[in-house]
């Protein structure tokens, strides 16, 4: 059997790293039933792996809205500001970065996170990878799926 | 005026650590920034500052060996890692290396004043 965070602690890992820096003025919201592929327009999603102890991949896949929207929140940027990919791909990466620090802080170590990888795009998988868990909410009606993969 | 010195090879996270600083009382310090370990080992020791807050996983050197290096050049600079991992190896590595705390992302202005009181 593989081991795998249980989605109880991803989604309050989550939940914690939403609050933290995007407030809770706009609440995140889980969405069980969103058990169908991520719409893959428009979206942006951002990987890091973790390897030792414990082998994975925590991806994060949201749409373009909720990407500028939240890059906005944690530069304290206004609406009228422009924003460009470095921005979106730094604010996105530190997202999956901060969720994936804190899974591999609850998985048998040590072991070693990788710097994050962001791309316009749904994110990709080695295919001897396979989905041990799976949060997906909504935020202010844009969506997003923590994904979490492992060995097989 | 005290300097703080913070390390981050994200732009967006370097902003929030800063603008967390001001709400947990730290505003009137000198802010300097840089992206990655060698960066702030070079103004860790050309700027002197008062307190070092570093992200340990960033590209060109990362922060455990930032801070060792600069433990090794006979630098006392108060060293605490902001990091988005606070697994037990990791918090025993950052102490035994010198650093006088670990702040595992994400965290708040409460977090900061708990960790940063006395220090400056």
């Amino acid at each position: 059997m593989t081991l795998a965070p249980e989605l109880t602690d991803v989604h309050a890992i989550v939940e914690q790293v939403w609050s933290s820096f995007l407030g809770d003025e706009e609440p995140l919201l889980p969405a069980y039933d969103a058990d169908t592929a991520f719409p893959a327009e428009n979206a942006w999603s951002s990987a890091v792996s973790i390897h030792g102890g414990w082998t994975g991949t925590v991806t994060i896949e949201l749409s373009k809205n909720l990407a500028f929207s939240l890059t906005r929140l944690m530069m304290a940027m206004d609406e009228s500001e422009p924003l460009d990919d470095a921005e979106v791909a730094d604010a996105v990466g530190e997202l999956v970065n901060m969720v994936g620090g804190n899974i591999k802080s609850l998985m048998p170590g040590p072991s070693a996170l990788t710097l994050p990888v962001v791309a316009a795009g749904r994110a990709a998988h080695s295919s001897d990878l396979r989905e041990v868990s799976r949060f997906d909410a909504r935020w202010s009606g844009e969506p997003v799926r923590v994904s979490v993969h492992s060995p097989s | 005026m005290s300097k703080i010195l913070v390390a981050d090879d994200s732009k967006v996270m370097r902003q929030i650590v800063v603008r967390t600083l001001r709400q947990a009382g730290y505003g009137g310090h000198d802010i300097v920034e840089a992206e990655n370990g060698r960066d702030c080992l070079e103004k860790a020791l050309a700027e002197k500052p008062d307190l070092i807050l570093s992200d340990w996983n960033m590209p060109e050197m990362n922060g455990i060996d930032c801070l060792a290096a600069l433990r090794g050049s006979g630098s006392t600079i108060p060293f605490g890692f902001v990091t988005s991992e606070g697994s037990e190896d990791m918090r025993a590595r950052a102490k035994s290396t010198g650093a006088v705390f670990l702040i595992a992302k994400p965290f708040t202005a409460e977090t900061f004043q708990e960790h940063l009181a006395g220090l400056i």
